[in-house]
């Protein structure tokens, strides 16, 4: 499998472009010829953002004016006149947000060439519900972190608002006081997280890339059973294996240490077969000139081979953080002191009503670490999963 | 008869005499493959081969296991009427979320795969986050919760199209709905990722071929070429998407409650860590574990087969 991920186009005319003219000439596709005017598209998405900000502003004074009523003990000013500027500016706000949004599309879409077998109407249809979709996957994240701003009052308040009107940082330095009261100093279960997700990551990047040499680059008796295997081993869930592991792990004499959640990660199928099915894209040339060389195995695997593998071995080192980092461990794991972070902060999010708002700081924490490292790493990432698919 | 076993016994003596002498040239690759093969043992193949041997006895961790054959299997079926429930939600969970997400991670891959590259950066990290969110799905106890404060609550109240607030979360009615919706939030995982690599090292000179052959739409597109070529990681979705559909576990036990209102949000491996980890009662759950394990390798064969005939 190629991987032209960022696909450079040459200056000379390819196939596409000399289909493309005589399909022109032909009147299959009529090209938009006429120059956009990007000056008439900033008027009007200026004109429209100064109208949502007045819809804002106006629905804002409303707000104040019944907040402040509440506060004088008085009735709030229910008139007819408020409600209806209300509801005008809440389809106003709907109606010019779709409507700008429909027209920004146009406005991307209409100047392109359009390629063959894409329909104006088509792509405009996909792209409208690609933003809605991605709207509704977004919405529970972002109440998460809009929660987690929340003062506690606002936490409770009815009817509930998705978004906090006073931001405040109190959930956070709640959590810490509440960690720093813990019978296991917080430190401490930070320090056993970052050493099982450090060790566990180092170990399973070396064990599994040396393994996925092998198997990529020499055929041996026994490498293809041994791949399929692996492969299949993917579907197992820590929870298929969970009972028969802690029966293992105690035969081991592994129970209660960090070894019992750290050697299992070193032989995650995951990285294992992506590592694999990446290095499979290397030249064979390139080992080969090294046999000429005179380089051991050894010597090719450090030297050339993993320099040549970065996005993979970087894809795996994401996936085992990911997954390590994530771990409570709880089932082979007893000692307080020997608890991973996750673990201690789900027991402050199970506390009940009375640690609401440091639970939604919890689960904030939690998720922004792997997110970030997603984000800082998508392209490798990306570069890696282009190799990922399973020939048959 | 007799001499084509002979020839056949021959070959396969040659044959392994054939691999061992290669074998031993290549000493130095099995050594390579030694430490993750001994952990890859320990850890994946030698849990799955005890799960199975503890399956047919009835082991408690304090005494040795006592064989006792199939018992743990027909007690299973005919006894645990709890087990059946999980099984029957566990596949009503699985038959939706295992080729909805599929599906869907897929579709919304090939969408995103025309955008320009910024917009289809931002548009992987805003589908692939929920997945990797750790547990960030208790957000929606609070959306789901069952009194007026739950916001869907509220809003549908606001909205006058129910009168009272719904348990969303306690009524058997409701929970596995909200359980499959949240599945589905989190579905689009490392196949989705997966495909929107593939879909960017797809040949492009194939669509201008297809152009000049008389494909005329994006789907006929997308049937005779696209997914053709997307076989791979198609494959590789769908071995990811079996797994996360069938284990379902963390999900309905954070947001149904474990256990849950008649056990209406009970799933195979909520079952199994009830007997394994709170009964102690390891054979019964080994043999819950080796029914599971069936059942994922089972639908992995018949997807693949029916992968095999996508485009052709």
């Amino acid at each position: 499998m190629s991987m032209n991920t960022a696909p450079n186009k040459p200056a000379k005319k390819t196939r596409g472009d000399i289909l493309h003219e005589q399909m022109v000439l032909r009147g299959e596709i009529v090209e938009n010829k006429e120059p956009v005017s990007h000056k008439k598209f900033i008027i009007v998405s200026a004109i429209i953002m100064l109208l949502l900000i007045a819809v804002v502003v106006v629905s804002f004074v409303r707000v104040d004016a019944i907040e402040s009523a509440a506060l004088q003990g008085l009735e709030a000013p229910e008139d007819a006149a408020y409600a209806s500027i209300y509801m005008v500016g809440k389809v106003a706000g709907i109606v010019l947000g779709a409507g700008y949004l429909f027209y920004a599309l146009i406005h991307v879409l209409a100047p392109k060439r359009r390629k063959p077998n894409r329909s104006f109407w088509g792509d405009l249809g996909i792209y409208l519900m690609l933003c809605v979709v991605a709207v509704a996957m977004a919405f529970p994240l972002v109440f998460s972190v809009a929660s987690s701003l929340k003062p506690l009052d606002e936490l409770f308040r009815f009817p509930p608002k998705v978004f906090p009107q006073h931001v405040t940082l109190d959930n956070f330095s709640d959590l810490f006081v509440t960690l720093s009261q813990s019978y296991v100093p917080f430190s401490r279960y930070l320090v056993n997280t970052v050493f099982i997700t450090f060790i566990g990551t180092f170990g399973h990047v070396v064990i599994a890339s040396m393994a996925a040499f092998v198997l990529a680059k020499y055929d041996f008796p026994g490498g293809k059973t041994f791949f399929s295997i692996v492969v299949t081993a993917l579907m197992f869930s820590g929870y298929v294996t969970g009972i028969p592991n802690y029966v293992i792990m105690s035969k081991l004499n592994m129970i209660d240490t960090y070894w019992a959640v750290i050697l299992p990660a070193f032989a995650a199928p995951i990285g294992l077969f992506l590592m694999k099915q990446f290095m499979e894209g290397l030249p064979d040339a390139l080992i080969e000139a090294a046999h000429l060389d005179g380089a051991g195995e050894l010597r090719i695997f450090w030297s050339i081979v993993l320099p040549n593998v970065k996005p993979a071995w970087l894809t795996i080192i994401i996936f085992s953080v990911q997954s390590l980092w994530n771990t409570n461990a709880a089932t082979v794991i007893y000692s307080e002191s020997k608890k991973t972070l996750v673990y201690a902060l789900q027991q402050i999010q199970a506390g009940g009503v009375a640690r609401t708002g440091q639970a939604a700081a919890v689960t904030v924490i939690v998720m922004l670490v792997p997110i970030t490292i997603f984000i800082l790493s998508q392209s490798n990432i990306l570069e890696t999963m282009a190799s990922s698919g399973l020939k048959d | 008869m007799k001499t084509l076993t002979g020839k056949y016994i021959r070959m396969k003596r040659e044959q392994l005499q054939y691999d061992w002498e290669k074998a031993k040239r290549m000493k130095v690759c099995y050594l390579f493959l030694l430490p993750y093969a001994l952990l890859f043992f320990t850890f994946f193949i030698l849990p799955i081969c005890t799960s199975i041997y503890y399956s047919f006895t009835n082991y408690n961790i304090l005494e040795p296991p006592k064989f006792v054959g199939m018992q743990n299997y027909i007690n299973l079926v005919l006894q645990d009427e709890v087990f059946l429930t999980a099984v029957r939600n566990t596949l009503v969970i699985a038959v939706i979320t295992g080729p909805v997400g599929y599906i869907l991670s897929f579709l919304f891959a090939w969408f995103i795969n025309e955008l320009p590259r910024w917009l289809r950066t931002l548009a992987v990290v805003v589908f692939y986050a929920p997945s990797i969110a750790g547990n960030a799905f208790y957000i929606f106890s609070i959306i789901f919760r069952g009194d007026a404060y739950g916001y869907l609550n509220s809003f549908l109240l606001d909205m006058a199209l129910i009168d009272a607030p719904k348990l969303w979360l306690t009524d058997p009615n409701y929970m596995l709905t909200v359980i499959v919706i949240v599945i589905l939030w989190m579905s689009m995982g490392t196949g989705f990722l997966s495909f929107v690599a593939g879909l960017q090292g797809v040949d492009r000179s194939m669509y201008e071929a297809g152009y000049v052959d008389g494909i005329r739409n994006r789907w006929q597109e997308l049937y005779y070429i696209t997914l053709p070529s997307m076989k791979p990681m198609l494959l590789f979705g769908a071995v990811m998407s079996i797994t996360s559909a069938f284990n379902v576990c963390d999900v309905p036990r954070a947001l149904a409650g474990y256990p849950s209102t008649d056990y209406a949000a009970r799933t195979i491996v909520t079952h199994l860590f009830d007997y394994g980890f709170s009964r102690f009662e390891m054979g019964y759950a080994s043999a819950i574990a080796t029914v599971l394990f069936l059942l994922m390798i089972l639908c992995n064969k018949a997807i693949q087969s029916m992968l095999r005939k996508v485009g052709t």
